[in-house]
């Protein structure tokens, strides 16, 4: 699954960089979508206390994802990661619906910051495998979607554990961010 | 005391250069509670803190690792960020974790968890009648025994309950791989739909996990080189983002002075600092050899707490960018004064013992411990940087 995340990638963006910053309340599963990306693996993680890094030089693409940790605390540094971000993914535990507005309000905190202005945003509905997990419509109001305005994005129903959604997700991302978004 | 500014989620990035930061969270409970009664005199956290230093609490409920710093808020169980992960995998509507130390607790939080009687009462409960070879993890034990475990006892609930026999849960057939011995014994509750999915999902995890874990958490790297070095050739692009952390790092990049020319007559100075294999770096600013860049940056640190590096380069749009200069931080005397001071639990106001300090730079402010460091560049002609830093231990 790697490699044909690097061939999608080397494809795609020829000699460009893509600094990409995985966002998302804790446990919404960041850190797994970012191996599960990685290396097609499923790994056991531990909450992340600050961040993953993952650079991956392919050919001559550097592709970097940051995966920044969710816990209430770490949220405010988020922002020292944004500049120069040409994507977001932000990531949703759709079973977690007790705290969807919190994830929305931090949603829409980060589409405010002046350094995103140019990223496009790609929205991971993710645990669709729990029992209770809403579906993509239900997270684009919950989230309130529609009020983004001159922006790119896109929601995808995903699966970190079963690998469904991702790169269906990541391919948008590409095309998007080829086509001139971010 | 200032407080930081994520009591509302919303718009709650703080500012760079603003002195908000972890320990103002640990920091923030002052007893302005008091007009809602005696309950309240203390803040959350503190209430919380009282809760974790009583009996049954200071062990993980599920493996006894000492001084555990995650909470099954639904459970009631005080547990270790080792245990969290697996509580954390089976998905909120079995277990909702919140760190002790870092999430923002409120008052009604604390008291459903005090309701639930601490681990004492929570393991009476889901440990009722663990089968005589049902071996509890123990704090070295690998991740595979605690998911094994930990999904028994609180999803499964295959040992609350005495008078139930049963037929074991249908995992597939991959499954016995490393749960074999396990599996043995008979007293398991009826299958329930969860049960066969989750089963499923299990069974990939178990399968799955041997390598991303040994990628993923130190603690497991051991047993990882002992088998098939299988991807051995990623490891080594993979290690950057998988270390263990010991604690947070604050740096504020505060400014430089008399900066070395490197365009016609001034430079467009930035700043990168890295610490192991994380690197962040300011914004750079224009034409100014006097830079107040007064910006926050985060790290973690990892467990060989190697030194903070600095370098400073000057911004060129049409070549590459040129060296202004470099430097490097000792932060272990920082970090072992922060764990000593979160040791002690001291008050705010008290002096800080300065045993472990040699240079007294280490300073204890609001709680905070912090380090003021002027740092000459090295292997250039001039400049010097002014940087704070703030240092939060984790001890998980």
């Amino acid at each position: 699954m790697g490699i044909v995340f690097t061939r999608l990638f080397s494809s795609l963006f020829g000699n460009r960089e893509a600094r990409i910053l995985v966002l998302g309340l804790d446990n919404a599963g960041k850190t797994t979508i970012l191996y599960r990306l990685q290396m097609g693996e499923v790994v056991s993680t531990i909450p992340t206390i600050g961040f993953n890094v993952e650079t991956v030089q392919y050919n001559n693409i550097k592709f970097q994802v940051w995966d920044l940790g969710g816990q209430t605390s770490i949220r405010p540094y988020w922002r020292c990661y944004f500049p120069n971000t040409q994507a977001i993914i932000y990531v949703v535990d759709s079973s977690d619906t007790d705290r969807l507005v919190i994830a929305k309000d931090e949603f829409h905190a980060i589409l405010e910051e002046e350094e995103l202005k140019g990223a496009v945003v790609l929205i991971f509905a993710n645990k669709q495998d729990l029992p209770g997990a809403l579906d993509a419509a239900a997270i684009t109001e919950a989230l309130e979607l529609h009020k983004i305005k001159s922006r790119q994005w896109s929601i995808f129903k995903t699966s970190a554990i079963k690998g469904e959604g991702l790169f269906e997700g990541l391919d948008w991302l590409s095309n998007t961010l080829k086509s001139g978004g971010g | 005391m200032e407080k930081l500014g994520i009591e509302k989620t919303s718009s709650s990035y703080t500012t760079p250069g603003s002195r908000a930061c972890l320990l103002d969270l640990l920091c923030t409970e002052t007893p302005l509670w008091g007009c809602q009664g005696d309950l309240y005199l203390l803040g959350p956290q503190q209430r919380l803190n009282k809760f974790l230093s009583e009996s049954g609490n200071t062990i993980c409920a599920d493996c006894a690792s000492p001084d555990p710093k995650w909470v099954s808020l639904n459970l009631g169980a005080v547990i270790c960020i080792k245990c969290s992960g697996v509580h954390r995998s089976l998905g909120v509507h079995v277990s909702k974790v919140l760190s002790v130390k870092l999430d923002q607790w409120t008052h009604e939080q604390v008291n459903s968890l005090i309701d639930l009687g601490g681990n004492s009462t929570v393991n009476m409960k889901y440990e009722a009648c663990t089968p005589g070879n049902i071996k509890k993890p123990n704090p070295d034990s690998s991740v595979h025994e605690r998911i094994d475990f930990i999904r028994r006892k609180y999803q499964l609930q295959q040992f609350s309950r005495c008078d139930q026999l049963i037929t074991p849960c249908p995992f597939p057939a991959g499954y016995s791989k490393c749960t074999q011995k396990a599996q043995s014994f008979s007293v398991i509750s009826p299958p329930s739909p969860s049960c066969l999915q989750n089963s499923k999902l299990y069974d990939k995890q178990a399968t799955k996990t041997r390598i991303g874990n040994a990628f993923r958490n130190s603690w497991v790297r051991k047993e990882f080189e002992n088998k098939s070095c299988r991807k051995k050739a990623a490891l080594t692009n993979l290690q950057a983002g998988m270390v263990e952390f010991v604690g947070l790092i604050k740096v504020n990049i505060v400014r430089g002075m008399n900066l070395a020319i490197r365009d016609m007559l001034t430079s467009d100075p930035y700043v990168i600092i890295s610490l192991g294999q994380q690197s962040v770096k300011t914004r750079f600013i224009r034409s100014n050899l006097n830079p107040i860049w007064n910006e926050c940056l985060m790290l973690s640190i990892p467990d060989d707490v190697p030194p903070l590096k600095v370098l400073v380069y000057d911004k060129d749009t049409f070549k590459s960018d040129d060296f202004m200069g470099e430097g490097e931080i000792d932060i272990q005397p920082l970090l072992s004064t922060a764990r000593a001071n979160e040791k002690s639990g001291m008050a705010n106001s008290m002096p800080l013992d300065n045993a472990l300090v040699k240079n007294s730079l280490i300073k204890l402010v609001d709680g905070k411990v912090k380090q003021d460091i002027t740092l000459r560049l090295q292997k250039v002609e001039t400049g010097e940087l002014h940087i704070e830093l703030e240092c939060v231990p984790l001890t998980q």
